[in-house]
Order: structure tokens, then C-alpha cells, then sequence
């Protein structure tokens, strides 16, 4: 909404700067999205008087005129312009000037003929839309005098945010309302005075409503003998200032009123009305009609028209009818004041595309009781502007009255909400500065409330709480923090543990990172799950963005290569990140999916560019199973182990599903050679995907202490030769059972193939410690059982044992 | 010449041995030449028991005032010589210490995590809980139960993201959370609910179909306006700088009456007007609002036994005036140089 403040002043008197008004406004719920100030640019341009007209001697298209702007002699302008003739006044830019669209005028030569200027178009001034030609002014205007003054061109717009629930306020009355509230001016409304002819407006014209929940007033006046023409300057120019086009004095004031009362008017032709007659029905399914803006518009059963005899003549408080326009000819005004159903004109608004000033404030909703003031002021203005005979008498068609709704307001309650302490008397003083009456009701600090049907919104006694706090102003409101009723803060102890997670991948190396929960519908294919496959079984959205993102994940994992993808696009190869996130996994019985929050990673490259005091290491299997290790470690989970899986999106012999306790907890390894190759990856990518609620129920939240050794150990070494076939497990199993219970530590510290070692074998070292609780070890002792670990070795793995 | 003569002599020859000595070897031929089994102080004192009985006292003395005194230079000596040694090692081993650190390779929390944690951190100060909820959520949780007019916009097909089934839709904020809450748990409840939301908004610079919000909510007995004021006013304290403003503006929102937009005072220009706030002084940081008695009803609770607060705020548009991000896609795309700088 946009409003002048020029116009303004009409309905309100404020004494105050335009920042400072601006603010209030903002502050009381008004919000002011720009400021302009019209014009602007202007302070240069003075009004000149065309001498003189000649022939340019060298071009047709060009003439050259001597102007007198008001400087010592007159100055000669070389123009293209044609609607201009001697003695003509017009606007003049002199040497210099910059005009609002930022162009500089300078002393030109055009043609062989120095021009000292610039006459000027109203577009060129940012005036108005005419490119005609010049912008030809009142001959009384004073020659040399600044165009801003002359024209009182100096006006500020202010364009209004009005929120939804405010339809009062997208009409000047209603905005000058608000600032007479925050402000204490007083509110000012026109006055109405009509002369009305003798002739009854029922004789000349009926009204019907046949679809009065649709429509449930109907207001008309006629006016006679109008005399079409422009409205005057003053008018027209603020509504250009509102950003409204003059048309004609009728059409100009039913938009000026429309702007004022914020109710929408409508002017038919009354010649073209066929018998008369207005009726307010339903469309049929096969009309149709052609709108102002020449479309033909198809028709239907939900959709409102007023009709004649003959048929629709407009598209009910959405756009007129081209067949009943108002023209140059037009004789007879029937006017129309109406009020409509909000969601209904919406809806056909909506429906045919066909959003107007009209549509947009009834789809809000208007004043039922504010459409016969509205009638009036426009007819009052015809009379004035037209010469129009208005006709005796309203014909008001309201077959169900629309009363303004009573209430009750509690003071106390408004304080207990606000957190203020207001008497009723203050209570009682904002309601009427919003024209809100208020009288004492028989009960104590109560308040008997009439809301005016121009506030739709105020229904409840929450909503005239809400008036009373803006108004009194929230920045007037006691800050305070609510009293502590036993609360306690805190996140519960899965967050606290879903915090631990991101902890420790992010000491290992890993980088957090955010992928969109929807992906494109054929990530499946991408790591290789066939359709059968259980995360290959979705929700879909109705209405995706792009075919890319219209189904959700069902496992981080395509997310998570993606973001290895787009990296690697961008020539880093090293990328290691991971993910926390819900993934939907639908359950047919159920109306809401399964959401389950998985934490995943993905890593490339190795964890550093080589450096100077160390080769890089590369990013294999092991350094993902390092990094869950250490988490698992982390979160005091001992009873896990990992056992060989296949899985489509894995390299057969590099994947493991990770279990705690029975738990399957999820999947790790190398992505297969094939997804590999469809993504290309310059280098192998090791991904893990876990379910967080399993690595949460198995966290031990509380680990007991145990004594720190208070003897030494004894470390031995044993190296072996075995069969390539034979896993780290078997042997640590090994190890561990013949060890007994001195045993404490088993590390693997070298593990070799190739050159010395016969085809088919390997070769392992393991350091072993063993300690007592109680008392040092002799050497003898853990020799003794270091030998019976070297036979276990021998016996049950064919193991060769090398000399230590 | 007198042994004492020979002492005094041997004494001083001493001392000029060993302060010549310019080694620990070399210091240590010299303690052995004079206080070695065959040293020549060594061989006085053993000769003494050939001497006199009036000779052996003074002779005695001096010899052992010798070794004494050779005993004290030569540990003098000994501790100036190993202190060069120290000095000439500590300066063979000088490092470049311009090279790079050996870093151990770390990762960090995402930007919007760490806005998210430091959100919670605040509220947990405040005595607020985490609460979660789904992000496919039911039309009822996300519009119904919060008030939302049949015919709203927000509900239409332009603006929210459906799924196949009818009535469930990608949650449009963390509001539906509080209903949930309040479902299932009696007043008081002091909650926050970070999580993701969704629109149908085409990416662009300053939008993107999922997002992140932390909503909030206080329902306790005598809840006020003043409350939900001082609540954000120490939170935007804690999270922009403790000589923030903080200007509540009327608003309009479904489900909380009184509604208000919040404004920070400009984290750049500090209200003064600067490129970041638009000249204007005051940066939009969130929607907030007294929780409507129609979403009270809904849930079960009773509007005059009780009254609320709720707020909710964009995640990303706080990271982005903090941070000067200017595209929001960034925070998807995980571009590790992105990530790397947070």
C-alpha cells in the first residue's frame, strides 16, 4: 500500500519528521518497506516558454527552438520533439543539470546547431509514463520559476507492508487511523454533502442478489449527465504519486475513493446495462467474459458475476467488463458498492490469474457497512469533478444485516499478558484512538467492547490485547525473564552422546557436512542397489523442485559421495567428511515414515599432503576402521567386531558390517571398483554408514575405574609365518587363549609379504605383554608361557615361528 | 727445596694446568697428574707417613690444603668446561622453527552446527530443554494444529513440499514440534527444537528449499509479553554482542497473538545504517509471539490456567550476518575450503 503524504494530511495532522513517523509506524506493526521522495532530482529543471520554432538546416527530424527560461537571453534548443508549438511552456534542463534518470545535460552541438539544453518528456523527469513527446505545462506558470515548486511536485510515498489481517489499512482512512493512534492526532474524515436530483435511483435501475453468501451487500447510485473528461491536476497527481494511472474523472474517482475508504468501487456505463438491471449470481459453466484488460476470461460455477439481463458485465470485485465500460460517450454512472465473500474473490482471483487493486483488497475484506460511505464520497466527487446529477436514494440490497461483534475485555487479563500494569482508563483510551468503543461493564475491571466491521481481525479478547500492547507501544513493555518454576535445562542424554559422535570423527579427521534430505529418484542405481533392494523403496514428493531432488534419502551415503564428487571436481583430493542426518525409510502401515539418524563418512586421498617430515598417508580400509575405533573407544563400546559383509555399493573383499554386541550397528568398507568408475573417483573411497539409536543404547555413559598396574610388564616379540588365509583374528584368538590370564597386551607392529616370504604366506610380528597385579614376573615365568603361545601358534595355525 | 716449598710449587702449577685445560680430557689428564694414584699431591700425601713426627703436621696440612684446593678448581673448572660443551651443543642443535607444525589431521563441526550449539547452549543456560520431531510431518502438526487457515498460502502447492501421501508434507518450520510437546507433556514446558524445514523455494543466493530453524517455547503460569522480550533480549546479548538492541515490531503469524518480528541492531554498523542492514540500522532475526489460545485449546492446555511464548529463527540467515556468508547454497555444497574457514 502505498500512501502520500500530502494525501495523507487530509484525514490526520502529525507534526513530525518522516524518519520519526516512519519509525512509529514500523513500530506499532505498520511496516514502512521503502521511502520516496517525489520530486527529487527536480531542484534544476524550470519551466521555460517556447519563443520560437525553425527548421533544423541540416536534419527533418529536428527542430530549433529559442526558449526563454528565465536566464538573461533566450537559449536555443535543438529538439526532436513535435507536439510542441510557440508559446508553449515545458519543462527545461539548462547546461549541467543532472536529470533524476542520471543523465548529465551538456552544450551539444546536434547537427551543425549548438543546443544550450534539454526540453523535457514526463518520463525523462520521472513524472509520469508519457513518451509522446514534451511534457507541455500550464500556461500560467511562472517562466524561470523551479519546476518542483511550480508543479508542488514535493511529496513522500511511503510503501506500506500490511500484513493479511489488516484489510482496514490498505485504504488511506484506515492508515491515517493507525497514525492518529500512535501519534494522538485527530482522525478526519471527508465530509459528505450531496445534492440529490429529484429523480429516485430505484426508478432507473433493480439489483438482485441471487448468491448472497457469495455477495452479502450490494449498493448502487446513479448518476446522471456526467461529463466525461480528465479530473483535475491535483487529483490526478496524487494519484500518480499512489502509482495509479489517471484515466478519467469517473474511473479516477472510483480508484481515488477506492484508495481513500480502501473499499472497491466500480463505474458501469449505464446505457449498456441492459434493462437496468443488476444481478449478483454465480457464473454459468459456458459464459464468459471479456475483461477491461481485453482477455477473454472463461467462466464457472465458482465464480462470482454481476450480470445484466443479457449477462456478466464484470467479474464480481475482481475486473470490469469491456462491454459495459465507461467511455467518452457515457452519459449515466451506475455505481457500485459492494461487498463480497474474501475467500471467494481470492479464489477466482487465483484461479484466472487475475490479481487487481479490487481483488486484493476484498480477498482481505472489506467493510460491509462502510460501502454506503464509500458510495456516497464518489458520487459526491462525480457531482463535483463531472458535473454529475446524483439521483435520490441509495439501492442498498443487504438481506442480512452485518453488526458490528460486542466482547468483554478484561484489564487484568491484558496486563497478565502484556506483563503491564495499565488502569482501565488508559485500556479504554487506546480502543477509542482506534475507534474501538469502550464502555465500563457492570463488572470490575471490565470493559464492554464494540468492534467496528471494519476490523475483521479483532475477534477475540487476544486480539484486542494485541491492540493494546502496539499501541501502548512494546518498547515501552518491562523486559523480564519468566519465573523459574523448577526448570531444568539440559540435552537429554542421546544428544549428548549424538554430540560425542561428531566429536570424535571430527578429532580423527573428519569434516562435518550438511547434503539435502531429497536426492534424485535414481541415486539407487548410482551404488549399485537394484530396485529390489530395501533403500531403494522411498518417498516421493508430489511436487519437487526438479526431478534431482524428489524423493528423500534413505541413506546418507549418494549424499556423502556427492560431496566427495563435487570436491574432487574442484581439484581437492583429499576429503574426508561426515554426516549426522535422519534418512525416511516408508513404512507402509504407518502415515509418517521411520526417520532414522545415521551418521556417515566418506574419505579419499589421504589425510595430508605429503610434508616435510613425513610421506602422505594414503586413505585405505584401515583409516576409516581407525577413525571408528577410536569413536567406538570413545563412546566406552568394547563388545563390537566387524564381520566380512557383501554389499552391492562395496568391494566384495573390503567391506564389514560392524556389530555391537548382536547389534548389526552398520557397514564399512571400500565403494566397489564400478560405483567407483560411475562417479569417477581418481582415487578408492571408503565410506562407513551407522545407525546412531544403536551406537546410543550400547554407549557406556559411566566407565569403573580399575587400578593402574603397579608392576612392570614384560614385553616379548614373537614373528610367524603363515598362510596368507590366515586372519589377525585368528591368531590374536590364539594368542589370547594360550596366554592366560598374564597375557595383558597384544599389538601387531609389522606385517610383510613379498621378498624372503615363499608365495601364499605372510609374515607377522606381535609384541606381547605380560604383567601380574600382584608382583613382578620372573623371566622364567613368562618364558614358560611365551613358549606355550609359540606351540598354540604352531599346532593351530601352522605356524612357522621366526627367530626374535 | 722444602716439600712445603714443593707443595706451594706443585699448587701453582696446578692452577695453571687446569684453567689452561680447554677439554674435559684434558682437564682430566690434569686432575690425574697431580690427584691420580700417581699424581704428584697423590704421592706427597702417601710419603707422608715416611716423614717426622715434627714434619708431618705442617706438611700434612698443606698437602691436604692443596688437594683441597686443586680439588675445588678442577670441579670448578670441570662445570665451566661441561657448561661450554652444553653451550656448543645447544647452538649445533638450533632448529628452523619456521617449519611447519606436524598437525594431526581434525575436522570441525559444520557452521550451522556450531550456530545451532551455540543457540542450545544459551537456552540450556535458560533452563530450556532439546526437543526433536519429525521432518515429514502431518498437515494438522504443521498447519491445523498452529491455527493456520484452510486457505492459507503457505499450505498451497506454491510453497510447501508434499509427499505422495495426502496430508503429509516436509515440515515448513520447527513449529510443529511445540504441538507435539505439548501433547505429550503438561505445563511448565521450556523447550527449543533445532532441526531442517523445507519450502519450495527455487535456491537462490538468500533462499533454499531446506533449511535450518531453532523454535522455542515457554508455557508456564504467568508467562507475559515482558517475558518473551527479556528472553530474546538476553539471547541476542549472548549470540551477537552483549551491547546489542534488540526492537520488537508488531506482527502478524497464525498461531501466537500478540505476533512480532525481532531486530538486532545492526552487528556491523551498530545501528548507524551500513550495507548489511540496508541503512536501516536493525537486522530481522526472528518471529516470535505470545502462543495463540486456539493452539493452547487445541493441545489440551487451558489459556487462563496458563499462557505461553514461542519464537523461531533461521539458523542460516543468523550464521550468514555473523559470518558475512553471502550465499546461503554454500552451506550445502560442503566445498571443504568453505568448511575449513569456520
Amino acid at each position: 500500500m502505498r500512501v502520500s503524504l500530502n494525501w495523507l494530511k487530509d484525514y490526520v495532522d502529525f507534526n513530525m519528521s518522516v524518519e520519526e513517523l516512519v519509525e512509529r509506524l514500523n513500530l506499532s506493526g505498520t511496516a514502512v518497506e521503502s521511502v520516496r521522495y517525489l520530486g527529487k532530482g527536480l531542484e534544476n529543471i524550470v519551466v521555460g516558454q517556447i519563443r520560437k520554432i525553425e527548421p533544423h538546416p541540416n536534419a527533418d527530424k529536428l527542430v530549433v527552438c529559442q526558449v526563454d527560461a528565465g536566464v538573461e537571453e533566450d537559449i536555443t534548443i535543438v529538439c526532436g520533439a513535435k507536439n510542441m508549438k510557440k508559446g508553449d511552456k515545458v519543462p527545461v534542463a539548462l547546461v549541467d543539470t543532472v536529470l533524476p534518470n542520471g543523465i548529465k545535460i551538456k552544450k551539444a552541438k546536434l547537427r551543425g546547431v549548438e543546443s544550450w539544453g534539454m526540453m523535457c518528456s514526463e518520463i525523462e523527469l520521472n513524472l509520469g509514463e508519457d513518451t509522446s513527446g514534451l511534457m507541455i505545462l500550464d500556461s500560467n506558470l511562472k517562466v524561470g520559476e523551479k519546476l518542483g515548486k511550480a508543479l508542488n511536485l514535493e511529496d513522500v510515498v511511503l510503501e506500506l507492508e500490511i500484513t493479511p489481517n489488516r484489510p482496514d489499512c490498505m485504504g488511506m482512512i484506515g492508515v491515517a487511523r493507525e497514525v492518529a493512534a500512535i501519534t494522538g492526532g485527530e482522525l478526519k474524515k471527508p465530509a459528505i454533502e450531496i445534492e440529490e436530483a429529484n429523480e429516485l435511483a430505484n426508478d432507473f435501475a433493480g439489483v438482485e442478489i441471487m448468491d448472497a453468501d457469495l455477495c452479502p451487500r450490494y449498493v448502487a447510485r446513479i448518476i446522471k449527465d456526467v461529463k466525461i473528461g480528465p479530473s483535475p491536476q491535483w487529483f490526478q497527481k496524487r494519484l500518480k504519486a499512489v502509482g495509479l494511472r489517471p484515466i478519467n474523472n469517473i474511473v479516477d474517482i472510483t480508484n481515488y475513493v477506492m484508495w481513500e475508504t480502501s473499499q472497491p468501487l466500480h463505474a458501469f456505463d449505464y446505457e449498456k446495462l441492459k434493462d437496468g438491471k443488476i444481478i449478483v449470481r454465480r457464473a454459468g459453466n459456458d459464459e464468459t467474459i471479456l475483461t477491461l484488460d481485453d482477455m477473454e476470461r472463461q467462466l464457472n460455477d465458482s465464480m462470482l458475476v454481476i450480470a445484466d439481463s443479457s449477462g456478466p458485465v464484470a467479474l464480481a470485485g475482481v475486473m470490469g467488463g469491456a462491454s459495459s465500460e465507461v467511455s467518452e460517450s457515457t452519459t449515466t454512472i451506475l455505481l457500485e458498492s459492494a461487498h463480497f465473500k474474501p475467500t471467494n474473490i481470492m479464489r477466482t482471483s487465483r484461479g484466472l490469474g487475475l490479481i487487481s487493486e479490487s481483488s486484493l483488497r476484498f480477498e482481505r475484506g472489506t467493510d460491509p457497512n462502510g460501502v454506503v460511505f464509500a458510495a456516497n464520497r464518489a458520487a459526491q466527487l462525480m457531482a463535483e469533478f463531472a458535473d454529475g446529477k446524483v439521483l435520490k436514494g441509495l439501492i442498498d440490497v443487504y438481506p442480512k444485516i452485518i453488526n458490528p461483534r460486542t466482547m468483554k475485555l478484561r484489564v487484568n487479563r491484558v496486563n497478565k499478558i502484556l506483563g503491564t500494569d495499565l488502569p482501565a482508563g488508559e485500556v479504554d483510551k487506546i480502543l477509542e484512538s482506534l475507534e474501538i468503543e469502550a464502555s465500563k461493564a457492570e463488572q470490575d475491571n471490565q470493559l464492554n467492547v464494540l468492534i467496528p466491521t471494519f476490523r475483521p481481525d479483532l475477534e477475540r479478547e487476544i486480539d484486542l490485547v494485541e491492540e493494546i500492547g502496539r499501541i501502548y507501544g512494546y518498547n515501552r513493555i518491562q523486559s523480564t525473564l519468566p519465573e523459574s518454576s523448577g526448570k531444568q535445562g539440559g540435552l537429554s542424554l542421546s544428544q549428548k552422546i549424538e554430540k560425542r559422535i561428531k566429536n570424535s570423527l571430527i578429532s580423527s579427521g573428519f569434516w562435518e557436512t550438511i547434503n539435502y534430505s531429497f536426492v534424485t529418484p535414481n541415486f539407487y542405481d548410482k551404488i549399485r542397489l537394484n530396485k529390489e533392494h530395501p533403500l531403494a523403496t522411498y518417498i516421493s514428493l508430489k511436487n519437487p523442485l526438479s526431478e534431482d531432488q524428489s524423493v528423500l534419502r534413505t541413506t546418507l551415503i549418494p549424499g556423502l559421495l556427492d560431496v566427495v564428487k563435487r570436491n574432487v571436481n574442484r581439484n581437492i583430493y583429499n576429503v574426508q567428511v561426515f554426516e549426522m542426518g535422519r534418512v525416511f525409510r516408508p513404512v507402509s502401515e504407518k502415515e509418517l515414515p521411520d526417520e532414522l539418524l545415521m551418521v556417515g563418512g566418506a574419505a579419499t586421498g589421504s589425510w595430508s599432503e605429503g610434508q616435510w617430515f613425513g610421506k602422505e598417508q594414503p586413505i585405505d580400509f584401515f583409516s576409516i576402521k581407525g577413525a571408528i575405533e577410536s569413536l567406538l573407544d570413545s563412546l566406552g563400546i568394547e563388545d563390537w567386531f566387524l564381520q566380512r559383509a557383501l554389499h552391492p555399493t562395496f568391494h566384495p573383499g573390503k567391506c564389514a558390517e560392524l556389530f555391537i554386541n548382536s547389534d548389526v550397528a552398520g557397514i564399512l568398507g571400500e565403494v566397489h571398483p564400478k560405483v567407483n568408475t560411475a562417479y569417477e573417483f581418481p582415487n578408492k573411497v571408503v565410506v562407513f554408514e551407522f545407525f546412531v539409536d544403536v551406537l546410543v543404547s550400547h554407549t557406556k555413559s559411566i566407565t569403573r575405574f580399575s587400578e593402574i598396574p603397579r608392576y612392570p610388564g614384560i614385553s616379548l616379540d614373537v614373528s610367524l609365518i603363515v598362510d596368507e588365509k590366515v586372519s589377525n583374528e585368528q591368531i590374536i584368538k590364539v594368542v589370547r587363549t594360550t596366554g592366560g590370564k598374564l597375557l595383558k597386551e597384544v599389538r601387531l607392529f609389522d606385517l610383510y609379504t613379498g621378498k624372503n616370504i615363499p608365495t601364499g604366506k605372510k609374515s607377522l610380528a606381535y609384541s606381547l605383554t605380560y604383567r601380574a597385579a600382584d608382583r613382578t614376573l620372573t623371566d622364567e615365568e613368562v618364558m614358560r608361557v611365551q613358549e606355550r603361545v609359540i606351540a598354540g601358534l604352531e599346532k593351530n595355525l601352522g605356524a612357522e615361528i621366526r627367530v626374535s | 727445596m722444602s716439600v712445603l716449598n714443593e707443595l706451594e710449587k706443585i699448587k701453582e702449577e696446578g692452577q695453571n694446568e687446569i684453567s689452561d685445560a680447554s677439554s674435559l680430557e684434558g682437564l682430566e689428564s690434569a686432575r690425574v697428574s697431580f690427584l691420580g694414584k700417581k699424581g704428584k699431591v697423590t704421592t706427597i700425601l702417601k710419603s707422608l707417613g715416611d716423614l717426622s713426627s715434627e714434619e708431618r703436621p705442617a706438611i700434612g696440612k698443606k698437602a691436604n690444603e692443596v688437594r683441597q684446593f686443586m680439588e675445588n678448581i678442577i670441579n670448578k673448572r670441570k662445570k665451566e668446561l661441561e657448561n661450554e660443551v652444553l653451550k656448543r651443543k645447544l647452538e649445533e642443535e638450533v632448529i628452523d622453527i619456521t617449519l611447519p607444525g606436524k598437525r594431526s589431521p581434525a575436522g570441525k563441526r559444520h557452521l550451522i552446527t556450531q550456530i545451532i550449539d551455540e543457540i542450545t547452549d544459551v537456552f540450556i543456560g535458560l533452563g530450556y530443554k532439546v526437543a526433536e520431531g519429525p521432518e515429514v510431518e502431518t498437515e494438522y502438526y504443521n498447519f491445523d494444529a498452529l491455527n493456520t487457515p484452510v486457505d492459507h498460502p503457505a499450505r498451497s502447492l506454491m510453497d510447501t513440499l508434499y509427499t505422495q501421501k495426502d496430508g503429509v508434507l516436509l515440515r515448513t518450520h520447527t513449529s510443529p514440534v511445540q504441538v507435539r510437546v505439548m501433547k505429550e507433556t503438561l505445563p511448565p514446558v521450556y523447550i527449543i527444537a533445532p532441526g531442517k524445514a523445507y519450502r519450495k523455494d527455487v535456491p537462490d543466493p538468500s533462499h533454499s528449499p531446506m533449511f535450518h530453524q531453532v523454535e522455542g517455547l515457554a508455557v508456564d503460569k504467568n508467562i507475559t509479553f515482558g517475558d518473551l522480550k527479556g528472553t530474546l533480549e538476553a539471547f541476542a546479548k549472548q549470540i551477537f554482542g552483549a551491547d546489542r538492541e534488540v526492537r520488537l515490531r508488531p506482527h502478524f503469524f497464525p498461531f501466537t497473538e500478540p505476533s512480532v518480528e525481532v531486530d538486532v541492531s545492526c552487528i556491523m554498523c551498530n545501528g548507524k545504517g551500513c550495507r548489511v542492514c540496508g541503512g536501516v540500522g536493525w537486522l530481522e532475526i526472528l518471529g516470535a509471539g505470545m502462543v495463540d489460545p486456539n493452539v493452547l485449546n487445541e493441545v489440551g492446555y487451558d489459556p487462563e490456567e496458563v499462557s505461553g511464548f514461542a519464537f523461531g529463527m533461521g539458523v542460516e540467515r543468523i550464521a550468514m550476518l555473523k559470518y558475512g556468508v553471502n550465499d546461503i547454497r554454500l552451506f550445502y555444497e560442503n566445498d571443504l575450503r568453505f568448511l575449513e574457514q569456520f
